[in-house]
């Protein structure tokens, strides 16, 4: 029998949960869709089945977290099953503050579940105007960020672009992963939440080709060549109250981006910042400057630099969400080159993702023993996982997706005319990009 | 075939054959044969004459699926409950008796009429309500950690136990017994009290079985099942619980000090998942049915392997005896009920 797909909506009180959902049901695709809703909304829709449960979480007498379930879309979706009409699709809203784990979970470890239904989606919903106001002081914001396939950024008519820009740059830098979507009143594409089919690691690739670029903690680096050893910093207001910057010499026909340079700022970015406040000259560190950002309107920074000459410029944010100006002996300067590097863990520190690339066949045996030995390790850190994997001996791709310490893996269609290669991608807290690579490329036949 | 003795007489020939036309989610039998009722899928409760197959009344009883059905003691009335939030009492004709009130709109799941036949209880969300046989509100729980998995009167009708995450509740409808509480950190998704009284058993979601010995206290964990352990059935002397989980069946004998620590009895002959299991009402007779759509009669007390053997076209949903123990009836997840000749 065909599994049922079901789609998860998360997402923070008022981020539009329920307008989407509303306009899901109002769509015509002649699906017989069940809602499992788990706030009171405002749904009247005669064609679904809507059904008011209370979210209840079952933590298992082992204690493990991967055995965390929702117990009552155990009951309510094995009863739905009872009868000759079955549904096309089932919708399972939760609650602002659910964390999307058990719900996921759901469908990897309950047998029942597991048989009957596949989680095609998990979509958050986000209101990109007060976004910050959750983010940074609830696990749950960023889980419900971190375990999406989709995520819409919704309300973008009540911000700036910049600021817009700038959301959309936090949400990436904790889950690569997800497609997203902006939209004002949820107005989506249905096809482009429903059905997506959770699994497609092909579609983060193609839409997001530097997914897999190695992550950086500075969302932008320039090349300048100065005349003299000043150098000033004008900054105004922008989305945070500091900006990290870091500012090395550079041999003559470089450029800051380059991987060399750019590494050796990554390097220069895990020494200790020093604080800096506007309107005093300090001397420029080897490490980091933090530039704070008090009250309002614009702050100058006079740097001295060892010499003059070309140097890199490197910063936490866009230079632009500042407005921010350099200048030297008085004058202007523009960057001689400048290059934006995908947002890594620049504001989030705890979840990140990590994607690694890598041709050549991998021994079946060794990738098994590896992701085992992650999972058992670290699964309580990792929220999602999803890979595409060429597997040294076998015709078909080797595919599987997972939910903290769960997975499932499944031989895929042929490889084809295809170029034959892996990818990887871990969603999670502490996450050791280097580790992985490591343990990654030692699977290779 | 399924490990049935070939010089018996071993397949048993369908007595009758109704379509109910769609799944059957509950299905309650008269012991001594005057009554079954079937209640389905898309809300209809279809009673019929186990005798004949005959069709006694159809109704659609309930908007969504009927989840649960209970017979009273004398047989002549019976209560279905619904995903329509509401629960009713209907006579053995088909003609409905009371509404139930006061279930707001959480699906009823469980409905269960006390042994005696004074008293119904139903579980609706996180609350377990107890009526009159007229249908006037007795009592009501306050909400239970969460919602109410299972209902199981004492035999004598004296309390009523309900199961949800974090154990059993225990309500006492006799003067000088208190309430209790059997705690258990998880789900317990499936419950059986034995007809003597002194043993609670529940399955859980994390595939075990727990008992509780009601006068000690004490409580013991069976793990190693491999699926859920939905269905419990004990004997008619409260001397062996079967519980599936498996295509396997597990039967726990709790002669002497058993069955901690002993070797419980395993049933193979199943190809599939067992989906429902039922004793006789006397003498001890198993029948389990299978999402194989296999149906199996054993003699657990003497042996391993299966006497009897029936099938039905699609997974078996639902078992009882009937008529005295001389007729099975099974019913199917395609709607169809049959009965068989024991």
């Amino acid at each position: 029998m065909e599994k049922i797909p079901v789609t998860v909506l998360t997402g923070f009180l008022g981020s539009g949960k329920t307008t989407l959902l509303n306009r899901i049901l109002t769509e015509n695709h002649g699906k017989r869709i069940a809602v499992i809703e788990n706030e009171f909304g405002e749904i009247g829709i005669d064609q679904a089945l809507v059904i008011n449960a209370e979210e209840e979480v079952f933590e298992m007498n082992n204690g493990c977290i991967c055995c965390t379930v929702r117990g009552d879309l155990i009951r309510i979706l094995g009863n739905l099953m009872k009868r000759r009409d079955k549904f096309d699709h089932i919708l399972v809203e939760t609650t602002g503050m659910a964390d999307p784990g058990p719900v996921a979970q759901t469908f990897f470890v309950d047998d029942d579940m597991k048989d009957l239904f596949k989680l095609d989606g998990i979509i958050t919903l986000i209101d990109a105007k007060h976004l910050h106001l959750h983010i940074d002081d609830t696990a749950e914001c960023k889980g419900q960020i971190a375990f999406a396939d989709v995520i819409v950024l919704n309300k973008t008519d009540l911000v700036t672009p910049a600021e817009l820009e700038a959301v959309e740059r936090r949400v990436t830098g904790i889950n690569k992963m997800a497609k997203v979507l902006r939209a004002t009143n949820a107005n989506v594409a249905i096809d482009a939440v429903l059905d997506v089919g959770g699994f497609d690691l092909d579609r983060a690739l193609t839409t997001k080709p530097d997914f897999l670029e190695p992550e950086y903690p500075f969302e932008w680096a320039g090349t300048f060549d100065l005349k003299s050893q000043s150098l000033s910093l004008d900054l105004g207001d922008g989305p945070d109250p500091t900006m990290d910057i870091v500012i090395r010499s550079l041999s003559g026909t470089s450029d800051a981006h380059d991987e060399s340079n750019a590494v050796g700022a990554l390097r220069s970015w895990s020494h200790e910042a020093t604080e800096v406040s506007p309107g005093a000259t300090v001397a420029v560190p080897d490490g980091p400057m933090t530039l704070l950002l008090p009250g309002s309107g614009r702050r100058k920074f006079d740097l001295k630099l060892a010499g003059a000459g070309r140097v890199g410029i490197y910063t936490q944010h866009m230079p632009s969400e500042f407005e921010m100006r350099f200048e030297s002996a008085g004058a202007v300067l523009d960057p001689l080159a400048e290059h934006e590097f995908t947002a890594g863990h620049t504001h989030d520190e705890q979840v990140t993702s990590v994607g690694i690339h890598l041709d050549g066949e991998l021994d079946e045996e060794r990738v098994n023993r590896w992701i085992n030995k992650i999972l058992r390790e670290q699964g309580t850190d990792i929220f999602r996982m999803k890979g595409i994997l060429n597997i040294k001996g076998k015709n078909n791709r080797f595919v599987f997706q997972g939910v903290h310490m769960l997975f499932d893996a499944s031989e895929d269609r042929a490889w084809g005319k295809a170029p034959r290669t892996n990818d990887i991608v871990f969603i999670g807290r502490k996450l050791d990009r280097d580790a992985l690579n490591e343990g990654f490329k030692a699977c290779l036949a | 075939m399924f490990g049935v003795d070939s010089s018996r007489n071993a397949e048993m020939d369908a007595f009758w054959r109704v379509e109910g036309g769609d799944y059957v989610c509950a299905l309650i039998a008269e012991p001594a044969g005057k009554l079954c009722v079937a209640g389905l899928g898309d809300g209809t409760i279809l009673g019929l004459n186990p005798r004949d197959g005959a069709v006694l009344f159809r109704h659609k009883a309930h908007v969504g699926s009927v989840l649960s059905l209970s017979l009273s003691a004398d047989g002549s009335a019976f209560a279905s409950s619904g995903q329509d939030a509401k629960a009713k009492l209907w006579s053995a004709g088909g003609s409905l008796l009371a509404e139930l009130p006061g279930a707001d709109s959480a699906w009823v799941e469980h409905i269960a009429w006390s042994p005696r036949g004074e008293r119904i209880s139903t579980a609706a969300g996180r609350r377990v309500r107890t009526f009159g046989k007229d249908g006037t509100l007795i009592s009501q729980s306050d909400p239970l950690e969460s919602s109410v998995t299972g209902l199981a009167w004492r035999a004598d009708g004296t309390a009523l136990s309900a199961i949800c995450y974090g154990g059993v509740h225990i309500f006492p409808f006799k003067d000088g017994l208190n309430k209790r509480h059997l705690p258990f950190k998880g789900s317990l998704i499936s419950l059986a009290w034995s007809p003597d009284a002194k043993v609670i058993a529940c399955g859980s979601q994390d595939c075990s079985i727990h008992f509780w010995r009601l006068a000690s206290g004490q409580d013991s964990q069976m793990t190693g099942y491999p699926f859920k352990p939905k269905q419990l059935a004990w004997d008619d002397e409260s001397r062996l619980l079967a519980t599936s989980g498996h295509a396997d069946i597990t039967v726990w004998d709790f002669r002497g000090k058993g069955p901690e620590g002993s070797q419980p009895l395993q049933l193979s002959a199943h190809k599939g998942l067992c989906t429902s299991l039922s004793f006789s009402h006397r003498k001890g007779m198993l029948a389990s049915g299978s999402q194989d759509t296999s149906i199996l009669i054993w003699q657990p007390r003497s042996r391993l392997n299966p006497v009897r053997v029936a099938f039905l076209e699609t997974e078996v949903t639902a078992l009882q005896w009937c008529d005295d123990d001389r007729l099975v009836l099974g019913a199917d997840s395609s709607g169809r009920i049959v009965a068989w000749k024991v």
